[in-house]
């Protein structure tokens, strides 16, 4: 569905993004594992559309065979808008501080798509009654909320635009222990029930050893080891990856 | 809940009354001079030591500063800031006929310097990198670096003496009838001064309010949902108000400070000018009185300022109505 194919980003002189492969195929969660700084999210930006103008790309990102690299900046725009749905690391900034919910919802979600908002209200009631969020958030401003909330409010609008990609960068590291686990099961059921495709970005191993079905693994800017998740972390072929599950387990 | 936060800036401004009240009271005394001159009238040579010790006797001039300071403070309270020897009239009569011109004039420089700082401050910072941009931020240092009596003189110079479109000096004339056109034709070059002196500088602070907020992680959030750009800009601009309306409320105070400066340049009949006749002649009834009433002014405009950053941040909002 997503592949990516050769890219490579560099800034200001610097290769960022060194000829990085990978597919992200229909209906399965890929995660993406690395140490800090290996170019998890500059990939990430580079499938939005989203790199420094600056940037220079070369390379291939297609979704369903349209390269995404060429498009004019408004169709990356109704990409964005239409296609994928991005979680961010950090929940608690992920929304305007003085305004209320309800609104942001459904500037997130309804408002894209021409919904009015009684349709909106109605729709997302439910949505938040399945992520354990009552009603009475929608009255609330971001800072009347916790991080874990705010970040199920996220996955909320990803569950009202139900996106052909669902791109989560860090979305737990910002959240405690215990409400990790939630989160990610919550990412694993959606999965499960709606089939919906998901792009996971991680540091943490656990994580993309409980949830995801394929791993991509980066190192300064290059992959070094994709597979199914059973077989990098079972018989890992790379020193890297071996490092890392070493240090880890 | 209310109660308790108004009740809360009440006392606070109080305080604060009470504190400016007594520095200037003892400020004014340790100044050099005889704080009884101004009731000698003509006779300052001609009277005897034993004469003035008699005046400054009847005036309470002979108690401990102290002591003074709460005469005139239980005096205060009671409404009486007592009696003008050189204007002949009791002081609160005097301010109550000033205080009005002075309101008219920073009233009307505040509401045209929040539409035009406003205006371009939003557009300025929308545009980042624009001629604008870049033109408000030059503009801004320059208009700081000039002090606002020179500017005064230079559209005095430009506007009345060579063009002769505006009037120099006074509030009203003769020949103008006094109605409304005629005060407006008098208020036009103090205000733009005190508008000129200070618009570069809050449209600036806005300018990077609103640049300063573009870049943050919710807007960088929004856009790479597609998040519709109009509807980004409205929360842009909703949480760049609250620091900018912050800044406006922290400088009302120095506009008082500036009005001084152009009332006396352009003769507009206020409290500032007031200050500064009463100074030279040494009234200090009056003197104390006007630095009271600016202070009252003060702490009620600031007290508005809190009013308004309630209902503009929801945070302080929530907090007043739990509290
Ligand atoms: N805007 C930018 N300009 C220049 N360099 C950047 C920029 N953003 C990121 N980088 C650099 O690109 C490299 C990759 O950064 P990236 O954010 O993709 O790492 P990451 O794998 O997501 O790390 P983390 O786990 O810390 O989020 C880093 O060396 C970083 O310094
Ligand atoms: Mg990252």
């Amino acid at each position: 569905m997503l592949s990516i194919d050769g890219l490579s980003v560099s800034l200001n002189g610097r290769q960022l993004i060194n000829n990085v492969t990978f597919t992200v195929p229909k209906g399965r969660i890929t995660s993406i594992i690395g140490e800090s700084g290996s170019g998890k999210s500059m990939t990430v930006s580079a499938i939005l559309g989203l790199l420094p103008v600056h940037a220079q790309t070369s390379g291939a990102i297609s979704l369903n065979d349209k390269n995404l690299v060429e498009m004019s900046p408004k169709d990356k725009v109704e990409l964005r808008k239409m296609h994928f749905f991005t979680v961010f690391q950090d929940a608690a900034n992920s929304f305007s501080p003085s305004t209320k919910m309800k609104h942001q919802l459904f500037i997130f979600t309804g408002h894209k798509q021409g919904h009015s908002k009684m349709e909106f209200y109605q729709k997302m009631r439910v949505i938040l009654q399945d992520l354990d969020l009552t009603d009475d958030i929608m009255e609330r401003y971001p800072f009347e909320l916790s991080g874990g909330m705010l970040q199920r409010c996220m996955l909320a609008c990803a569950l009202y635009t139900e996106p052909t990609l669902l791109i989560a960068d860090e979305p737990t590291s910002a959240l405690d222990m215990l409400i990790q686990k939630d989160f990610i099961d919550l990412l694993k059921k959606l999965n499960d029930e709606k089939g919906t495709t998901i792009l996971l970005i991680t540091h943490d191993l656990d994580i993309a050893a409980s949830v995801a079905h394929a791993v991509v693994v980066m190192k300064k800017g290059e992959v070094v080891e994709t597979g199914q998740v059973s077989d990098v972390f079972d018989k890992p072929q790379h020193p890297y990856t071996k490092l890392l599950l070493e240090n880890h387990f | 809940m209310i109660a308790k936060w108004i009740g809360k800036r009440v006392i606070m401004g109080t305080i604060v009354l009470i504190v400016v009240s007594f520095l200037s009271f003892f400020i004014l005394h340790a100044a050099p001079g005889d704080p009884a001159a101004a009731y000698y009238g003509g006779n300052l040579q001609t009277l005897t030591t034993a004469e003035k010790e008699r005046i400054a006797q009847a005036f309470g001039l002979d108690k401990p500063v102290l002591a003074q300071y709460a005469i005139w403070l239980r005096e205060a309270i009671t409404g009486n800031l007592g009696y003008s020897a050189k204007e002949g009239r009791a002081v609160s009569t005097i301010l109550l006929e000033k205080l009005p011109n002075t309101l008219q004039l920073v009233g009307i420089t505040l509401m045209i310097l929040a539409i035009i700082s406003t205006w371009f401050g939003l557009l300025a910072g929308m545009k980042e990198g624009s001629l604008l941009d870049r033109g408000l931020s030059i503009f801004s240092i320059a208009s700081s670096a000039v002090p606002s009596f020179w500017l005064g003189i230079l559209l005095m110079m430009i506007f009345s003496v060579q063009l002769g479109w505006f009037p120099s000096s006074g509030m009203s004339d003769v020949r103008g009838g006094g109605g409304i056109a005629d005060r407006l034709h008098h208020i036009f070059l103090p205000v733009a001064v005190l508008v000129l002196s200070h618009v570069g500088i809050f449209a600036r602070f806005l300018q990077d309010c609103v640049k300063s907020e573009s870049k943050s992680y919710y807007v960088q959030v929004a856009r790479a949902n597609g998040v519709a750009e109009q509807e980004i800009r409205k929360n842009i601009l909703r949480n760049a108000f609250i620091p900018y309306v912050n800044y406006v409320g922290v400088t009302i105070p120095s506009f008082f400070g500036g009005s001084i400066v152009v009332e006396s340049l352009f003769g507009w009949s206020g409290l500032g000018q007031l200050l500064v006749k009463s100074v030279m002649v040494k009234d200090f009834p009056l003197l104390m009185g006007g630095v009271l009433i600016i202070g009252v002014v003060v702490v009620v405009s600031l007290f508005i300022i809190d009013v308004l950053m309630v209902v503009i941040n929801p945070k302080l909002r929530r907090g007043v109505l739990r509290c």
